[in-house]
């Protein structure tokens, strides 16, 4: 039942009235792209906490895209707060020494179907070259937010 | 995981799951019998289907027949994008008197069978399908939230778009408050003279409408007057309006202009005046159930030296050469402006839009207008088309970068204007016209690489250079910032999404009309203040409202009441009970989540969008 390929999973966060509706402009063009790729569909990624981020690698989730409305994001100061949580997982996966590139903070517009694809094209080729993700150790593992 | 879940009502969660064809959309690519078998194994699913249409009345009636038999309460259907079906399943669990939020959508069409093929998109199925159940098994019951709404409608500008809301909304039996800053009624198009694409005068368009606001008992007209408060919510908005005498200059010479007229009369390029101007300041606060925001266009202002505008009295914008066409003798062989003669018009297309960084130049906030106006073709050549009917001893010169003569009927306009020998040449961004005084025949040279002629440089002496400027959004920053509106990046008020909720905010219960959203002409503006309208009365009509139940809600058993929420929250939507909880009014808060992130005992979260939820949904991704 699960994917037999032992290639990592990308998790993607999509914004209901942009990145979301983008990516079905994606499939609308039949633009292939990596299956390996999960598409959550969020309404501001604003929601996410800190460890949530950090439990999905854990979890084993490869890397991680937000796409986010970005300066159009329809909820008040949510764009900004949001950059700041960003902001402390990068510091968060550093104390891991996790490679900040897994996880990817970018805007996608309900019509930005090139640069979708660049996004889910980089991050597979860069987990490809990374490998699955490995965090520090247990005792660092607990130390959640 | 957890084996299984257990909802409100104590009943452990019981999944039915859908997997749709889509007529071979899905099933040509995805082996939906695969799915369908692999995932009824998964914990709390009970069945597993599969129908070549789920959409379809058979295929809605699957799903009712399972929840009627009681074997089934929660539903996941898997098919195409969830804004095409997703209410249409909720619609069909409702109809079967199940709660319909207790239902989760998997997109494996648009997100799956539409982008990948073969075995990886079958399994890539199977496990979008495995995170929804995974979602849907931790749903729990939602109800609408219903709260009062006053039958009471405030626009704010009274321009074009607001007049024709502020009509609908009367007719609809919807008290309407127009409010207005300026002393007139008209806003933008009273500037005008004939409009595109009837060549109709403006001023009866305009003075239709008036005349239906001044009859209307549903609508008070506030002039002078401007939204200095706003609290509440969508069906309770409370605005304070005040009024007072204009004090700026262009507005008194304005008012000069219509001393002595009859209040209720319209005058050319000033507006229609109500009279009623006030001598001191009043103020009154209103409930109204929503808002409309029509406020509006400015006109871009050309730059000091621009195509040499501000250093030549021949160059003028295109709203002055309207105006100074209406003043101008009508019988003369050659168009007469200021008593002399003009023999030869210089056009120029997308003065202050579509401009381009680096090659022109940001206005003093570092800001430019990079999209296209839409309205200045059509416009220009309209008046292109007038100097050219009345006036044939008048050449014109058209220089364009593109012609968007884009809507319906002025496409003509463009063909018409070469059967009338208005000769046209194109030019880049980076080599725009140049305007040079000359002593010649002409007062002013018009140097520009012609496209048209294989970069050919072209120089024509001309009598008067008209800018088609764009449109620019107005400021309206204090009311941006007093509403907390989302604002795009260009500067216009932004719509909740370009198609498919094209005329609200994110806001609950405020609305867009016209200009304040992008360039529009007036049919567009028009278009958008009856969809406005319509939206409002649909909003209103019942008495009550209905909200998203998407908010956020306190779990009170693990609230530690440190207000880490409240002072997160950008809707002041939280507030502290006297027990020390945290508290949501739920028709204030717009489920963004800023709170949910920063309590560090997730004592509060999204209702139907919960963060254990979505933490599940990874477990399955990993899972499966």
């Amino acid at each position: 039942m699960a994917n037999d390929t032992q290639e990592g999973k990308i998790l993607i966060l999509a914004t209901e009235s942009c990145a979301y509706p983008g990516a079905n402009s994606v499939g609308q063009a039949h633009s292939s792209y990596p299956t390996n790729t999960y598409i959550l569909r969020v309404r501001a990624p604003v929601l996410f906490p800190e460890h949530f981020y950090m439990d999905c690698f854990r979890k084993g989730i490869s890397g991680i895209i937000v796409m986010s409305c970005g300066e159009e994001c329809p909820y008040e100061g949510a764009y900004h707060a949001f950059a700041k949580r960003i902001d402390n997982v990068f510091q968060l996966m550093k104390k891991e020494d996790l490679d900040l590139r897994r996880l990817r903070l970018t805007a996608i517009c309900t019509v930005c179907n090139r640069p979708f694809l660049k996004e889910v094209n980089d991050m597979n080729n860069l987990i490809k070259e990374l490998g699955p993700p490995i965090l520090k150790g247990e005792e660092a593992a607990t130390d959640t937010p | 995981m957890s084996e299984t879940k257990k909802d409100e009502s104590g009943e452990e969660a019981r999944v039915g799951v859908y997997i749709c064809h889509c007529g071979g959309n899905i099933s040509d690519h995805v082996d939906v019998e695969k799915v369908a078998e692999a995932v009824k194994d998964i914990p709390g699913v009970v069945v597993s289907h599969t129908d070549m249409f789920m959409c379809s009345d058979p295929g809605q009636e699957l799903i009712q027949e399972d929840i009627n038999k009681g074997n089934i309460n929660r539903v996941v259907v898997a098919s195409c994008a969830p804004s095409l079906h997703e209410t249409t399943f909720r619609g069909a669990i409702s109809r079967a008197n199940m709660n319909p939020y207790l239902y989760e959508h998997a997109n494996i069409r648009e997100q799956d069978s539409w982008v990948h093929h073969g075995d990886p998109a079958t399994a890539k199925a199977i496990t979008l399908v495995a995170a929804a159940i995974s979602k849907a098994r931790g749903l729990k019951p939602l109800e609408p939230i219903r709260v009062d709404a006053a039958s009471h409608t405030t626009v704010i500008g009274g321009g074009i778009a607001g007049l024709r809301a502020a009509v609908d909304l009367a007719r609809n039996g919807i008290k309407v408050a127009l409010v207005e800053k300026s002393p007139f009624l008209g806003g933008n198009a009273s500037q005008l003279d004939r409009v595109f694409p009837t060549g109709e005068k403006v001023a009866d368009l305009i003075e239709y409408l008036t005349s239906a606001v001044a009859k209307d008992p549903n609508i008070t007209v506030y002039t002078c007057a401007e939204l200095t408060g706003f609290e509440g919510y969508i069906g309770n908005f409370k605005v304070t309006i005040k009024r007072k005498a204009p004090e700026d200059e262009a507005t008194q010479l304005m008012l000069k202009q219509v001393k002595g007229a009859a209040p209720g009369s319209f005058h050319p390029f000033v507006g229609f005046y109500p009279g009623d101007v006030p001598a001191a300041d009043e103020e009154e606060t209103l409930t109204t159930g929503v808002i409309v925001f029509a406020t509006g266009f400015e006109l871009y202002e050309p730059r000091q030296g621009e195509f040499g505008y501000g250093e030549n009295r021949e160059v003028i914008t295109l709203r002055q050469f309207i105006r100074a066409m209406a003043d101008a003798p009508a019988t003369t062989e050659t168009l007469t402006i200021d008593g002399r003669p003009v023999r030869r018009i210089a056009m120029i297309h997308c003065v202050g839009s579509r401009q381009i960084p680096g090659i022109h130049e940001a206005d003093e906030n570092d800001y430019m207008n990079e999209y296209c106006s839409r309205t200045c073709c059509t416009a220009t050549l309209q008046a292109a088309l007038e100097v050219r009917d009345n006036y044939p001893g008048t050449q014109i010169l058209d220089y364009y970068r593109d012609i968007r003569t884009y809507g319906h009927n002025q496409e003509e306009y463009y063909s018409r204007a070469s059967e009338k020998n208005v000769l046209f040449f194109r030019y880049e961004p980076e080599d725009s016209p140049v305007i040079t005084k000359t002593t010649g025949e002409y007062p002013l040279k018009v140097t520009v690489v012609d496209k048209l002629t294989f970069n050919e440089e072209v120089e024509a002496g001309v009598d008067l250079v008209v800018l088609a400027t764009g449109m620019k959004a107005k400021n309206i920053d204090s009311l941006v910032e007093m509403m907390k509106l989302p604002v795009g990046a260009d500067k216009f008020l932004q719509e909740v999404h370009p198609k498919l909720r094209p005329v609200e905010m994110a806001n609950g219960g405020i609305l867009l009309a016209g200009t304040c959203q992008a360039p529009m002409d007036i049919n567009e503006s028009c278009n958008a203040a009856q969809a406005a309208a319509a939206k409002a009365a649909a909003l209103l009509g019942k008495g009550f409202v209905e909200l998203d139940p998407f908010v956020a809600l306190v779990d009170p058993d693990r609230c530690e009441g440190n207000g880490d929420c409240i002072a997160e929250c950008p809707e002041n939507a939280i507030s502290m009970t006297p027990d020390n909880k945290a508290e949501v009014n739920p028709a204030l808060c717009t489920g963004c989540g800023m709170c949910v992130a920063v309590c560090s005992v997730n004592g509060i979260d999204v209702q139907g969008w919960g963060l254990k939820e979505y933490e599940n949904m990874v477990d399955a991704i990993v899972k499966f």
